[in-house]
């Protein structure tokens, strides 16, 4: 058969093809269509696997190449996000993976070491008399002095603040979270801004502390309720991101592509829990601490966050082999 | 499963489940420039429509509700805009759809959402300020042109072009189907053979008649010889008549041409006294179609035979 029989003969069904594919999805399509659809994709398949010798010219085979690219990515979609996988893996792995990580701990311990180191430097007037100026700035300080002025009693917000409020957090410190995690894979910058952040507010919780500064039981207040959830979620993000950035300069018996894909797999829901921190805190944050509501619900909050916290991590985060072990 | 990494002209060959390898053409950091652009053009405008809206319905009940919404939305806009759209327009975006791109798995799958996800979100790292040329670096140093984020994820772009089906190439020029009439009927094209005469055929239509002359000499040349043709035939022409007999022209049509050169050849035999004389050929033979630039003189041939 002559080439230009067998391109006469084939031309109606790859044009068909075409048309199937340029349908944006084939959700659209019903059963029988769908059938139609598959075969015309198979015989073009056997088209292409036999274009070597039907002697197909240069431009055809292109097309074809072309063509069962493209139904092929029509055929094969993406997955859509499976949200059941996700919460099992929440659970269940995530805590684990985080109970046993090196990385999240050196981030922990350098978090706050950094954090108290610094928070005491702002603290005591003898050791580093204008450290606290020198590392927040003048400016800063009259911020946050101005903004801690008035004891927290809910009058400053009415209820569309908070939510603005609130938003605001979500975005702000989800964003530094993410920029944690992500900048982490360059290492040098990842534990620039987490040892930053940590020396920033080290210095604004030492500096509060201190005996001489009135808006210091205001600051207090406010910080207290909202505190574990977002400290905690920061030194994740950070330590996933440590993770990776180790994962392409030790990448042990892997390559360095597949050792970052791998630990990238394993730490994208790490980071997805210190998401769901992050928005935790931020409605502690945008509603609660602003609030009314005396110390001691607040202080209540903070310790049931940390408990929840605790259990998240150690009693769903001990792993579940060395309990078998152990029996 | 991916394969000829070896290879450095950008093309990867993915095997389908239907036991087929086809390929796929990389998209390297100047295709996929417009793409970005298209798409954050559309992240900034649709903000801010949003916005307007927002203003214009919701801010009349409750002007924090609107801020919120407005914030929570740019947050989400700003990190996730590129892989909520991977996942739920199989692997593109607006600006790749656009453009003709899309993003898969190494291994030429379709990614699924966490990949989608993951990819986007160290657009952060590819875009770090202080060294905001890292991701064109990367991209430049692998040889599937992935940046930080494909690195992580496990993806590839790659271009999907739309593009015709072309057939066969025309011949407008109605000599060199005359000339295939001359060709030896039991000449048999190579695969090998095939190929470059379709590649040059397609493609010869944007050479100057002096560049076709070039390129097809190399092939012409001994073919002319092969053949036992004169030598000042065009070479061009050649290769289209050949093209036309290997892909065109029919079976049964040939088995005609065959039959009458046969006849043809017990009259005068034109193609045994091809190493003789020129000259003669010339003579018995109706005149070949020759390009005016390309054709040598008959007689000065003769002469320098002679």
């Amino acid at each position: 058969m002559k080439v230009v029989e067998l391109l006469e003969r084939r031309r109606k069904n790859w044009q068909e093809l075409e048309r199937y594919c340029a349908r944006s999805s084939l959700g659209s399509l019903n059963t029988s269509e769908l059938s139609r659809f598959s075969a015309l994709y198979r015989a073009a398949c056997a088209d292409l696997a036999l274009s070597n010798s039907y002697q197909l010219p240069e431009n055809t085979v292109q097309y074809l190449h072309n063509i069962v690219g493209r139904a092929h990515n029509q055929l094969y979609r993406s997955k859509r996000l499976d949200f059941a996988a996700w919460s099992k893996m929440l659970l269940e792995d995530v805590p684990q993976r985080i109970f046993n990580d090196r990385c999240v701990q050196l981030m922990f311990c350098l978090f706050w070491g950094f954090f108290i180191l610094s928070a005491w430097l702002a603290y005591s007037k003898t050791t580093w008399p204008d450290y606290a100026e020198q590392m927040m700035k003048a400016e800063m300080i009259e911020q946050m002095e101005s903004s801690f002025k008035n004891p927290i009693d809910g009058s400053g917000r009415d209820g569309d603040m908070n939510l603005i409020m609130a938003a605001f957090y979500i975005r702000h410190n989800t964003g530094i979270g993410l920029q944690c995690f992500v900048w982490g894979l360059l290492v040098v910058p990842g534990l620039y801004v987490t040892i930053r952040n940590a020396l920033l507010l080290g210095a604004a919780f030492g500096y509060m502390a201190r005996p001489d500064v009135p808006e210091g039981a205001n600051f207090f207040h406010f910080v207290t309720a909202h505190g574990p959830f977002e400290l905690t979620a920061i030194v994740l993000s950070a330590g996933a991101g440590l993770r990776l950035g180790l994962a392409w300069i030790m990448p042990g018996q892997l390559t360095r592509g597949a050792s970052l894909q791998q630990t990238g797999t394993e730490m994208m829901p790490v980071m997805c829990a210190a998401m769901i921190m992050f928005g935790l805190a931020a409605f502690i944050e945008g509603f609660l601490s602003p609030s009314a509501a005396p110390y001691w619900i607040k202080a209540a909050v903070a310790i049931i966050s940390s408990a929840a916290l605790a259990f998240y991590f150690i009693v769903l985060g001990f792993p579940r082999s060395l309990l078998g072990a152990t029996r | 499963m991916a394969q000829r990494r070896e290879q450095i002209d950008s093309i990867i060959r993915v095997v389908t489940p239907e036991n087929i390898a086809f390929e796929y053409r990389l998209a390297g950091p100047f295709r996929r420039l417009p793409a970005l652009l298209v798409d954050f053009a559309i992240m900034g405008t649709g903000l801010i429509v949003f916005m307007i809206v927002l203003m214009m319905t919701l801010a009349i009940v409750s002007f924090g509700l609107t801020i919120a919404i407005f914030l929570i939305m740019s947050f989400v806009v700003q990190w996730f805009y590129m892989g909520l759209f991977e996942v739920y327009m199989n692997g593109q975006t607006p600006g790749k759809r656009l453009t003709g791109l899309r993003v898969l798995t190494t291994e030429g799958q379709p990614i699924n959402g966490m990949q989608s996800i993951m990819r986007n979100l160290f657009r952060g790292a590819d875009l770090f300020p202080m060294m905001p040329l890292i991701g064109p670096v990367v991209m430049t140093l692998n040889d599937r042109s992935q940046r930080l984020g494909d690195l992580v994820a496990g993806t590839i772009v790659v271009v999907e072009q739309n593009s015709w089906l072309t057939g066969v190439a025309k011949l407008e020029d109605h000599r060199a189907i005359q000339l295939a009439g001359y060709l030896p009927p039991n000449f048999v094209v190579s695969r090998q053979l095939a190929r470059a005469l379709a590649t040059y055929v397609e493609r010869r239509r944007f050479f100057s008649p002096l560049r076709r002359r070039e390129v097809a000499k190399h092939l012409g040349e001994p073919l002319l010889q092969q053949f036992g043709l004169p030598a000042d035939t065009s070479y061009d022409l050649l290769l289209c008549s050949l093209y036309y007999r290997t892909f065109i022209a029919d079976r049964h049509q040939d088995e005609q041409r065959l039959a009458e050169a046969k006849a043809a050849a017990v009259q005068n035999n034109p193609f045994q006294q091809v190493g003789n004389n020129l000259f003669q050929i010339q003579v018995k033979m109706p005149p070949l179609p020759q390009e005016q630039m390309v054709g040598i003189p008959v007689d000065e041939v003769a002469k320098l035979k002679m």
